[in-house]
């Protein structure tokens, strides 16, 4: 039949589910990621960014810095984005962040990892099927200097859902 | 290059008031370049955000914009008026998403000053800001506080570099 594959094919499911996490238990976040002028810049035009250190090489080198400054919004979301599978990816709202530190400056060709550790979780009230979890992420370069650190807080399914 | 011209000159420091709330000039109108782009750009999986497919059967019906993509885009709509003329960003808290962002929704920005404080050098200081993004039905999809090391009038550049 054209279609066997389809019915013989397992899901290759990601993620992690509400039952998954537990307090004080680490996840060493995959792959990694080095960041671009290129991608720098645009991500920075993109969001309207005024401040030149992200975008005029020029302007950076008068303000004491080697290259343009990678935007601290691009470090925050790269960070954030290689937590994803580990973390949230499983399914439910992003709610907030809070206690974000920007601790080192970040530079084209730099390589960002990331590690986070469960800080807590409980029930959702308002529905049986979620459950809130709150992870605290640290963000390192390629020589595992501290870039960035946060708490970060989400929906996140259970494996059963009730509803 | 005159790097003092490149940059606005109401912006520094000592240009801030506590307790001043400012409407930023520019909204913008989120698409799938802000969205989708950026979400994998930056190794994002979470496919809510780039499998409308997958979101048929939710209650959403269609893709939500990525909140690190919202925070980014409120944030560069205030910079202009809030860190054209930053040195550093320090960090952020009690960041909030208050309700879904979807693709044709269109963001705006509010900003009030809620401190000044010295650093430890004396041509910047560091401003405290809270930020408000709103959509095009004046619903707050976004909040958060913001710190900030601004220069002051007497920062000067490094003059080497200005001859590159």
């Amino acid at each position: 039949m054209e279609l066997d594959f389809i019915r013989k094919a397992q899901l290759k499911q990601k993620g992690n589910f509400y039952e998954d996490f537990q307090s004080g238990q680490v996840f060493e976040h995959h792959w990694g990621k080095t960041l671009n002028e290129g991608d720098n810049s645009h991500f920075s035009s993109l969001n309207l960014e005024a401040n030149p250190l992200y975008f005029n090489h020029c302007y950076a080198n008068a303000h004491d810095h080697p290259s343009v400054v990678i935007n601290p919004m691009l470090v925050f979301n790269t960070v954030f984005g290689l937590s994803v599978e580990d973390l949230s990816e499983a399914g439910g709202l992003f709610l907030g962040v809070d206690e974000l530190i920007f601790h080192r400056t970040v530079y084209p060709r730099d390589t960002l990892t990331a590690r986070s550790e469960v800080i807590s979780k409980r029930e959702s009230g308002k529905n049986p099927s979620l459950g809130i979890v709150s992870w605290h992420t640290r963000g390192f370069n390629q020589c595992d200097d501290l870039v960035i650190d946060f708490k970060r807080t989400n929906l996140v399914s259970k494996k059963e859902r009730s509803d | 290059m005159n790097i003092d011209a490149l940059t606005g000159n109401d912006n520094y420091f000592e240009d801030f008031t506590v307790g001043e709330v400012m409407k930023h000039a520019r909204g913008k109108t989120v698409s799938e370049i802000e969205n989708v782009q950026v979400t994998n750009m930056v190794m994002n999986t979470a496919q809510a955000h780039f499998n409308e497919h997958s979101m048929l059967g939710t209650r959403f019906q269609k893709r939500i914009v990525f909140g690190g993509c919202t925070a980014a885009l409120v944030i560069g709509l205030t910079s202009q008026d809030t860190s054209e003329n930053a040195l550093m960003e320090l960090g952020l808290d009690k960041i909030r998403f208050k309700s879904p962002v979807f693709h044709g929704d269109t963001l705006y920005a509010y900003t009030e000053v809620l401190k000044l404080s010295e650093s430890d050098r004396d041509d910047a200081g560091e401003v405290l800001f809270r930020h408000w993004g709103v959509n095009q039905n004046q619903v707050v999809v976004f909040e958060g506080e913001r710190r900030t090391l601004i220069k002051r009038r007497n920062y000067t550049v490094s003059g080497d570099s200005i001859t590159q």
